[in-house]
């Protein structure tokens, strides 16, 4: 007990933001004592003390700051609008809505995407509804039939005499920045922007390269409205700090105080939460067994029943890397054998600002995005796409449609979804509507945060501030 | 279904392969077969908003997308999912007997 006192004392002392964790191993060190050897982007650490002021509580609760982040955040932000494998055809198109902008994200030709503003040029009518997918070889208007080219080129316009007025030839329609990565359509209606890869800044966009997300498919798809302000749902998974109080049944087996968070230039960040290790808050309460016995998995449907057994001396993570390697090889159909035990058991978390979070890892293969809603500042849509490898026969399936669930029903009602996933997602949101209403009912002006397992929530919310401004 | 319909043979199973659709006709009813995702659906070819054919729509999980306004259509309720259309498609019963694809259209 004084040993543990001791270490809190000299973790007060120490400069801002270098305590760690007090008597557990830290990620890395987990990582270097695995057998098959994590790649580089694994391997590496970039956090930055950002400051440590309090979050000023206005941007959750205020209609107005909500009204500024639609003219000023997201019509200059690269934004993920849909995977290429929604629009495999030329002619193939998805419809992309964030608050009241709306785009046609099309593909005119194989190699060529464009995101279109969903608006006829006469009177304004969406040329498709929201939320919609479909293949056109022209996009004509309901309303009068004013019609488009595939490539924007204004096509027809109905008693075109009426309209001499018009430079038809001029009448293009308006286009927003498209840029592609690894099988992800981004779109920015910033025409100034900078490209997708100095936005994402060299090392960030180094990782997310050698992931190969374009060997991905979706093959589940999710989506709920949340009760609460758009970034309060991202801030709740920005760190591991919660798990102990929030996921209990997940601690046994997750590094959760011992996790490594990463600060990369303004826009990306991530952390590192080591599974098949016990949560230092556990030290002494649960052994080897326990941990294997409680690991919970979010695409645990590869795994069917089996049950893992613990052979003497070995540790439950060696265990578990070596069994996941084999049987996600088997339910997934593609070769694992030189991909680390730390790819196939962590949990990875990046998020791509402002509102996507990548998880490469293989046990929780995947992406979430977060929109607000156009109508309700203290509401927002949330989605989670499971993607897995492309079968080796490269055949690659249909993305799952979306499945929209009730703001009632719980994530384990989704057909498809692992129901331990569901489990934790529930106990996520929970938490939000609570939040919410307590940060209105609040004496207090802000939120304080922690300077290392928070760090993500600072470096997100310091972006936000940037581009509100 | 209140009025009373009967199995008809219309294509054989083989001219209708994965992913294809087949426009046709049966007692002047113009009629849409698609084999999407191991499935086969009979539906009207006719959009319920402006009455244009869907043939030339796109199939994806479950549903076509009338390509003249975009308005979708489950492939199996025949529903409206999206504006503009807000009426329903009609839907067939289809099934195989003999390698051949029969489709249950009213008489
Ligand atoms: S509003 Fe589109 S054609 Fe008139
Ligand atoms: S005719 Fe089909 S959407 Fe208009
Ligand atoms: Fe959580």
């Amino acid at each position: 007990m004084s040993e543990v006192k001791e270490d809190q004392r000299q973790a007060a002392a120490a400069s801002k933001g270098e305590a760690r964790c007090p008597g557990a191993p830290s990620t890395q060190e987990i990582i270097a004592a695995d057998k098959v050897a994590a790649p580089g982007w694994v391997r590496s650490e970039s956090y930055r003390f950002l400051g440590d002021e309090d979050i000023s509580k206005d941007r959750y609760i205020d209609a107005a700051y909500a009204q500024r982040e639609i003219d000023t955040l997201w019509k200059k932000t690269w934004q993920f609008a849909c995977r290429e494998e929604h629009i495999p055809e030329v002619g193939d198109y998805h419809v992309y809505d964030l608050g009241p902008y709306s785009f046609i994200i099309t593909r005119v030709a194989q190699d060529d995407i464009r995101a279109y503003y969903n608006a006829c040029l006469h009177r304004g009518t969406k040329l498709r509804a929201s939320g919609t997918e479909g293949n056109a070889e022209e996009f004509k208007c309901s309303f009068h039939g004013w019609t488009w080219n595939l490539d924007g080129s204004h096509k027809e316009t109905l008693c075109s005499w009426d309209f001499p007025h018009v430079d038809f030839k001029k009448l293009t329609l308006p286009q927003a920045k498209v840029e592609r990565l690894g099988g992800f359509v981004f779109i920015n209606m910033d025409p100034q922007a900078p490209t997708l890869a100095d936005y994402f800044g060299k090392e960030a966009k180094a990782h997310i390269d050698a992931w190969k997300l374009e060997n991905r498919y979706v093959y589940l798809h999710v989506a709920k409205h949340l009760p609460c302000n758009w970034k309060l749902a991202i801030d709740a998974f920005l760190e591991a700090y919660h798990v102990i109080e929030t996921h209990p049944q997940v601690a046994p087996s997750n590094g959760d105080a011992n996790t490594q968070y990463d600060v990369y230039g303004e826009h990306v960040n991530r952390f590192i939460s080591p599974l098949g290790v016990v949560s230092p808050h556990l030290y002494g309460k649960v052994s080897e067994q326990d941990v294997l016995n409680q690991f919970t998995l979010g695409d645990s449907s590869a795994l069917g029943d089996t049950k893992f057994t613990l052979k003497d001396g070995g540790t439950a993570r060696s265990v578990m890397a070596e069994m996941f390697r084999g049987m996600f090889e088997q339910a997934t159909n593609t070769d694992l054998s030189k991909v680390s035990d730390s790819e196939l058991l962590d949990c990875f978390s990046y998020t791509v600002f402002p509102n996507v979070f990548l998880f490469p890892g293989i046990s929780l293969p995947m992406v979430y995005r977060f929109r607000p809603d156009p109508q309700d500042h203290r509401r927002c849509l949330y989605e989670v796409l499971f993607l897995r490898p492309v079968p080796k026969d490269g055949t690659r399936p249909m993305p799952a449609e979306p499945i929209h669930l009730e703001d009632h029903q719980s994530f384990k009602e989704a057909e498809g979804m692992d129901p331990g996933f569901g489990a934790i997602l529930d106990q996520d949101t929970d938490n939000l509507i609570l939040q919410q209403q307590g940060l209105e009912a609040s004496a207090k002006s802000g939120l304080t945060l922690g300077n290392y397992q928070e760090i993500r929530v600072r470096h997100f919310e310091n972006a936000v501030s940037k581009y509100v401004a | 279904m209140t009025e009373s319909s009967s199995f008809q043979r219309v294509l054989p199973v083989a001219d209708l392969p994965a992913g294809a659709k087949k426009p046709l006709s049966i007692d002047g009813r113009p009629l849409l077969l698609c084999n999407a995702n191991g499935k086969l659906h009979a539906i009207a070819n006719v959009c319920s908003h402006n009455e244009k054919p869907l043939e030339r729509g796109r199939v994806g999980n479950g549903w076509i997308a009338c390509p003249t306004h975009g308005a979708r259509f489950d492939l199996v309720t025949g529903k409206a999912m999206c504006l503009p259309a807000t009426q329903p498609i009609a839907v067939y019963d289809v099934r195989v007997v003999d390698d051949w694809i029969e489709v249950a259209v009213p008489v």
